[in-house]
């Protein structure tokens, strides 16, 4: 049974791309200055999405710069106008998914909202997560790769169980997610690569 | 694996058992990950339930991902500790291993830019109560 929280919550914010999440966590949390929170909020997305706009409209800006003036006028317009533009466009979409962010957290269910507030809330201890890298290299590591290794981990989890919901799904299981899923979905990744396995050597010749 | 987790519950009802064998680090012996104390277990369940899964999660199922994570964690340790500078581990290094994955690649980006950014916005508001 699909849980429609999830389906709405994790595809949408996936395939729409997150809002800014700083403007969101401003609202909510302006004392906590601490990124505590991991939320998916990717600004590489939007600025993927980008060149494939850009492209579209810097050809129409272009278009019409030629219209108007002579030959050598354009190119040197086109140079000024094309990073104002670019940077316009990637307020004027961030502002827009910003917008869409709220439409759709105001229209959730309460369920939703206290799954959405889990998902944005929940983080890894970053004290523990340093005592385990430093109890493997044996020297201390710097704070920004704790914040980076608890970030990576996150979404580690977040696609283990993303695959683990779908064979639940398909299986034609119900949620809480049993063990027996949990291994389906790890093979699964494991043959996409998506879960590192060192200890597995193959050998070309032998 | 699930009998095997339900043991180790078991195990861990009685101290005298677990006197004898735990060395005082929790752990790591011949018996696997299980014998480590559960380091994410409250953290793992909030996050299963936001990423979708029951509002209580089997407990099995949250041994199994703890031991995926420490897993996860390890190896990706030990690569970086391979490659840029020897033997220590940097935020390069987890970066350049993490290139090919997308999702991962720009959740990494995102949180070093926020944070240089907080660290930025923490400096000016100290630097403004200093002033006055």
């Amino acid at each position: 049974m699909a849980d429609p929280a999830r389906i709405k919550t994790e595809d949408s914010l996936e395939k729409e791309g997150f809002t800014n999440e700083e403007h969101l966590k401003k609202d909510q949390t302006e004392h906590e200055l601490v990124p505590e929170t991991s939320a998916g909020d990717n600004k590489e997305p939007s600025t993927q999405d980008h060149p494939k706009d850009l492209k579209t409209e810097t050809e129409a800006a272009a278009a019409d710069d030629e219209e108007e003036g002579t030959s050598g006028q354009p190119s040197s317009k086109r140079l000024k106008v094309e990073p104002e533009k670019k940077k316009e466009k990637r307020h004027k979409v961030d502002e827009d998914e910003i917008q869409k962010m709220q439409v759709l957290v105001s229209s959730f269910s309460e369920e939703q909202l206290n799954r959405y507030e889990m998902y944005r809330r929940s983080a890894f201890p970053k004290a523990a997560i340093k005592r385990l890298i430093q109890s493997i290299t044996g020297s201390s590591v710097s704070q920004n790769v704790v914040i980076a290794m608890s970030g990576i981990a996150k979404v580690f989890v977040g696609e283990i169980v993303e695959e683990a919901l779908d064979v639940c799904e398909k299986w034609g299981d119900t949620p809480p997610l049993q063990p027996k899923h949990m291994r389906e979905a790890v093979r699964r990744l494991k043959s996409r690569d998506q879960i590192p396995n060192t200890k597995h050597k193959n050998i070309l010749f032998h | 694996f699930t009998k095997a987790a339900i043991l180790m519950a078991d195990e861990e009802d009685e101290p005298g058992f677990e006197e004898e064998l735990d060395d005082g680090s929790g752990g790591v012996d011949a018996a696997g990950h299980g014998r480590r104390k559960r380091l994410f277990s409250k953290e793992l369940r909030c996050m299963m339930y936001g990423f979708g899964d029951d509002q209580n999660p089997y407990t099995e199922s949250v041994d199994i991902l703890e031991d995926l994570v420490i897993e996860f964690i390890t190896e990706m340790t030990h690569k970086a500790m391979s490659i840029g500078r020897q033997g220590r581990v940097q935020v390069e290094d987890i970066v350049f291993l993490i290139r090919k994955d997308p999702r991962k690649f720009a959740r990494v980006k995102d949180l070093l830019t926020m944070n240089e950014e907080l660290k930025r916005a923490r400096k000016a508001f100290d630097e403004a109560n200093y002033g006055s």
